[in-house]
């Protein structure tokens, strides 16, 4: 992507005389991006020191009183759990099947391309769509699971998939994995590209199995693929809003209640805004921190 | 010779496993949808069969009779429309400048800038909540589409500002030259170079810019309490608040809210398959 400055004869490349020019063009996306997205950044770092009363609308400052009350909080610290079990069942269950599929996807040749249409329906779905889908089959008399499953007689039951604090996380990942797998898959289909069909092949004349091919050739060559899906699925796991709100609203006994949705009970039922912002700059942290070590784990190879 | 017989052998049985497991997934991802639009064309009586009534005996199109006449969900789809319309405009008004300017014009640190306008990308919605909440209702635009389409260009410009720069980037400066050489200002080598070629790259920009805020939910469920401004996805939420749940009229109009993603999707499935498509979509 960056090729194309080196590559282009010396002649051109002196010709700095545009630098004023070319930012002139991005002016106005700048000054949009600045007033929607800079400034609410700050805004709401801004927030999180002060303290909102939402009686008399007044705002007082508050030093570090929000980030305290979130510590004393156990709701908090809840959510905070809620979260990371999410996250690392997301990434794990979005890693395995997008893996699945893609080494299913790169070992055939007819179909490839229909096959691959197919799988990124989930990723191209509305949100709201996808949590009403779900909501559906996953009813406990009227959704089709219980259905299938009592007909395969694999429950003897009805199973309440999302009124279960047991259960109703695990429903929530498997609908979420449903939908973010594509994004996994398609990264390291990417990856599988770059791995040597001589080295595959040298394997195979050194009597390897599939398995050990796969894990001294296929794996090293797409490991920087994983680690940016990793990212990536743990970026959007992080982000989760539209469908645990749909389809549990945190619920039940806050056994879903994952910060996102933590910060918008704050937010817009307790109306205690510092809280809410203080609340999404730790939400923010934790995803820098993961960014962070992506990267290092980039430098280390 | 027995080897590669077995060589061959095990090849076939790969093959099959692939095929399959393929077969398996598909039909998972695409169960979903099919069961939604079994449902949405079933009366609602034959839903508490039990066991469940796959098939419908009695086709009926009442559910959609129904959401269709419904004047809320007619007004939250135009809705819709309009801030979607509006902020893809937007989006690529803005953004084809900025791209054509970052990457053509080649500036000291334009990928620098690129970089970080994409990074924005992966801000968690939530330090958007209260913020965006606050400057709306200053400026009195809470509970109106250009409240809306204000938050939904801070998802969408990013994106489309990324996708129609790495377009840019793929055509050859000589082109762009010999069309200066042939006396073209700025402005006509943008129009008749630079955006005849990578017309594809803005359609899909600008279709994914249309998707991303047609399906928004979470900026329009925050910042929207009256139908006046209210989209079709938070009106969808509002069918389920309701005490009985209408699931015929849920799926009904789910599958109307769906159908003016499919031709976008047909259309960006090209470029994702390039595996350009990690900008994402927030939720």
């Amino acid at each position: 992507m960056t090729a194309t400055a080196a590559s282009l004869p010396p002649l051109r490349r002196r010709r700095h005389t545009w630098i004023a020019k070319g930012y002139l063009f991005a002016m106005p996306l700048l000054v949009v991006l600045a007033l929607a997205v800079l400034l609410p950044a700050l805004y709401n770092v801004v927030i999180a020191f002060f303290d909102y009363n939402a009686m008399t609308q007044a705002w007082r400052f508050a030093g570090l009183k929000n980030f305290v009350k979130l510590w004393d909080s156990p709701y908090f610290w809840n959510s905070f759990v809620v979260t990371l079990i999410w996250v690392v069942g997301n990434i794990t269950l979005q890693l395995a099947v997008g893996l699945a599929v893609a080494l299913a996807l790169n070992s055939i040749v007819r179909f490839r391309g229909a096959f691959t249409g197919i799988m990124m329906i989930p990723w191209i779905s509305s949100f709201v769509v996808v949590a009403i889908l779900f909501l559906w089959i996953y009813h406990p008399q009227l959704g089709v699971l219980n259905d299938l499953l009592l007909r395969l007689g694999a429950i003897e039951r009805p199973v309440a998939w999302l009124a279960s604090p047991e259960l109703a996380q695990l429903s929530l990942i498997l609908a979420n994995t449903w939908k973010f797998f594509p994004l996994v898959m398609i990264t390291l289909f990417a990856g599988l590209q770059d791995v040597s069909t001589e080295q595959l092949e040298a394997a195979d004349v050194d009597g390897a199995n599939p398995f050990q091919k796969f894990r001294m050739v296929t794996l090293p060559t797409i490991m920087p693929s994983i680690s940016t899906a990793v990212l990536l699925s743990t970026i959007w796991a992080y982000n989760s809003f539209t469908l645990p709100i749909i389809m549990t609203a945190g619920g039940p006994l806050r056994a879903t209640e994952i910060l996102g949705l933590f910060i918008y009970k704050q937010a817009f039922d307790s109306f205690d805004f510092g809280a809410a912002a203080a609340c999404s700059l730790v939400l923010f942290v934790q995803i820098l921190v993961v960014i962070m070590l992506y990267l290092r784990v980039l430098d280390k190879r | 010779m027995a080897r590669q017989r077995s060589k061959r052998a095990r090849n076939r049985l790969r093959l099959a496993l692939a095929y399959g497991f393929l077969t398996v997934a598909a039909t998972v991802v695409v169960f979903p949808y099919l069961w939604m639009a079994l449902t949405s064309f079933k009366p609602i009586e034959e839903f508490f069969t039990y066991p469940l009534q796959w098939l419908s005996e009695n086709w009926t199109l009442g559910q959609y009779r129904a959401v269709l006449e419904d004047p809320r969900f007619l007004k939250s789809l135009w809705n819709s429309f309009v801030v979607s319309t509006t902020v893809t405009a937007v989006s690529l008004l803005l953004s084809i400048p900025a791209a054509y300017g970052l990457t053509r014009l080649r500036v000291r640190g334009g990928k620098g800038v690129l970089v970080m306008i994409l990074s924005s990308q992966f801000f968690p919605p939530m330090i958007f909540f209260v913020p965006f909440y606050i400057i709306l209702s200053q400026f009195q635009l809470l509970n109106t589409i250009s409240g809306l389409v204000f938050a939904y260009l801070s998802v969408t410009l990013p994106v489309c500002t990324w996708m129609i720069a790495t377009t840019f980037r793929n055509i050859p400066y000589e082109l762009e030259e010999a069309a200066r050489v042939d006396g073209c200002g700025d402005i006509r080598t943008i129009l008749e170079v630079v955006l005849r070629m990578s017309l594809p790259g803005i359609i899909t920009a600008g279709l994914f810019a249309f998707v991303l805020a047609w399906q928004e939910y979470i900026f329009a469920l925050l910042y929207t309490t009256t139908t006046e401004a209210q989209t079709a996805p938070v009106i969808l939420f509002f069918f389920l608040g309701q005490h009985q749940i209408d699931y015929g009229r849920l799926m009904a109009a789910a599958v109307l809210l769906s159908l003016p993603i499919i031709v976008p999707f047909m259309v960006m499935q090209r470029y994702f398959r390039q595996g350009h498509g990690e900008g994402g979509v927030k939720g």
